[in-house]
């Protein structure tokens, strides 16, 4: 009878100490990066690089043993660029404590994601959006805000209308998908173009999967533009471009595109269309892609193609995975793993000023003040189906900063 | 002696119990209620520009309520992996009073009941599109501050013989 008690009760102290999964013995160390990415979606040829570095920069970290022996484990969902499907997703997976960054493939993602999570101090990247800079909470940007970019565009357009002679000032158009990303530019952009004294255009919003914008085109070229600002994900800026060439306006009008511009996707439709568009970037782009030791390392290693076979999106996944990386590092070093909560990554995430992207972008510049990854842009032109560096990297304006934010 | 290690297996079943209740204190709420509307219909274009709506009460006030569908057995959905039990279909902020209202949004219709594929362009691509197998569909509604569920259902049927044409 005693025997038949003490089986009982230790049945049912093994039971109750194995049904959260733990293993009678010492778990393996491990923290979770959530893609909430788009691999089948609309914006999947641009994702599908991004998403492909950050796996394959993961694989590198675990083949080494982790971070200080901790692993991490890269949950890439596909939420195909969808809000809700985005936020279902990340639902099922807001109470494991060891989920430390949600990656969000999308702006609207992003704020959603990062509306829901803020009490839980969740680190969620995102494209670039104004609001998340201006809060200064939970949300963390790819690179720089897309305003603070489209300031440094207009900066850049004052300065070409100088060098080619041109007295008084540009016409600036301003052409961008009909959704919250195609707004953002212009919250803090209307008011630093108001401050250089720059005429902006009545802007231009398009459907995002619109394949003919001549419509817009005309409109802006009706009203005498110089310069027409394009956003959108490649290959839509570089579609706008080739209509624009197709009714000849690249003649007359410069096209400067978006950080998610010109790439490699658009040169290859368009080579002859796109001659002569600058791009506005917070990476490096073309033929600098192509040479950079930090990117050819992983590509060949990992990706086993030609690195002209690249999209240079694949940059940008490896420099938020190694963001990834030194946060970790920083936040196991000060609190070690049994205390690492998404609070302390978060902190870690802000400690990253500074941090080298080996020449993939500028130098880390999260802080506790800023929530963009990098706050340099370099300009480029496609020149004879190339896509080459015009400028230096310049620090923007902060534009977004000019903007009253709700 | 017999006495104590009877007393410490009750006290481990008790412990147990009590363990067993906590994951209770989530989950399916009487109180919450949805509904879509309609509650049947066949995946047409006229999805687009009139969606499926969705209605809500009984969620904690201005929390974020996103409304899945549950996939039944072998039901394959692009882009959803195995394992996955649902998908996001829509969502919306609760009001005040914790009632909800919202529609799908066309994207929404394109990934999910569509099943769309997507050219470089970012067009869709209805060569590849594969349409939501006809049957009965669980919805559920999810406040995400929470954590209250409410349950209904809709009914994809087939489409009338002149649509397939």
């Amino acid at each position: 009878m005693r025997i038949r008690w003490t089986v009982l009760t230790l049945a049912l102290i093994l039971l109750v100490g194995n049904l959260d999964g733990t293993d009678v013995q010492a778990q393996e160390k491990e923290v979770t990066f959530l893609e909430l990415g788009d691999y089948t979606g609309p914006a999947s040829a641009m994702c599908n690089p991004m998403q492909a570095a950050t796996a394959d920069y993961f694989k590198y970290l675990n083949d080494k043993g982790g971070v200080n022996g901790v692993k991490v484990k890269y949950i890439p969902m596909d939420a195909r660029y969808e809000i809700a499907r985005a936020l279902s997703a990340y639902n099922r997976y807001k109470r494991d404590s060891k989920v430390l960054v949600v990656n969000c493939m999308g702006s609207s993602i992003g704020k959603a994601v990062g509306a829901v999570s803020r009490e839980d101090n969740q680190v969620v990247l995102t494209p670039a959006d104004g609001h998340s800079h201006a809060l200064r909470s939970n949300v963390f940007a790819w690179g720089a805000a897309w305003a603070d970019a489209f300031a440094a565009v207009l900066d850049w357009c004052l300065t070409d209308w100088k060098a080619k002679g041109k007295t008084g000032k540009p016409l600036i158009g301003y052409m961008s998908y009909n959704n919250a990303y195609g707004q953002d530019a212009l919250c803090g952009g209307v008011e630093y173009a108001e401050k250089l004294g720059l005429k902006l255009l009545p802007p231009e919003f398009f459907p995002p999967d619109s394949l003919k914008h001549d419509v817009y085109l005309t409109r802006l070229a009706d009203q005498g533009a110089n310069y027409v600002f394009i956003g959108g994900s490649d290959p839509t800026p570089s579609n706008v471009v080739r209509g624009a060439a197709d009714l000849g306006l690249t003649k007359k009008i410069t096209f400067v595109t978006d950080m998610y511009g010109t790439t490699a996707i658009g040169v290859k439709l368009y080579p002859d269309a796109l001659e002569g568009t600058i791009h506005v970037a917070y990476q490096i782009k073309g033929e600098e892609a192509y040479n950079n030791p930090f990117i050819r390392e992983f590509w060949n290693k990992y990706q086993k193609q030609p690195i002209n076979k690249m999209v240079e999106a694949y940059g940008t996944g490896l420099a938020w995975s190694r963001t990834f990386e030194f946060a970790l590092r920083d936040a196991l070093q000060r609190v070690g793993y049994d205390k690492l909560t998404r609070g302390e990554m978060l902190e870690s995430y802000t400690r990253q000023t500074g941090l080298s992207m080996l020449g993939v972008q500028g130098s880390c510049a999260y802080s506790k003040t800023s929530r963009a990854a990098c706050d340099e842009v370099r300009f480029y032109k496609v020149t004879g189906g190339k896509i080459l560096p015009v400028s230096d990297w310049k620090k923007v304006p902060d534009a977004v900063s000019l903007h009253k934010w709700l | 002696m017999m006495k104590s290690y009877r007393r410490n297996a009750l006290l481990a079943v008790v412990f147990f119990l009590l363990w067993l209740l906590g994951f209770a204190t989530v989950g399916y709420s009487q109180g919450a209620k949805a509904q879509v509307i309609p509650g049947k219909f066949y995946v047409a274009p006229s999805l687009i520009k009139n969606p499926i709506q969705f209605e809500g009460s009984g969620f904690v006030s201005k929390e974020m309520v996103v409304v899945e569908m549950v996939l039944p057995q072998g039901v394959k959905i692009k882009g959803v992996k195995q394992g996955e039990d649902a998908v996001g279909l829509a969502y919306a902020t609760a009001d005040v009073e914790g009632n909800f209202k919202t529609a799908m949004q066309p994207l929404a219709t394109l990934s999910w009941f569509f099943q769309v594929g997507w050219t470089v362009n970012g067009a869709p691509d209805f060569k590849e599109a594969t349409l939501l197998t006809p049957g009965k569909y669980e919805i559920r509604a999810v406040g995400m501050a929470s954590g209250t569920i409410a349950k209904t259902a809709m009914e994809v049927v087939a489409p009338p013989p002149e649509e397939k044409k």
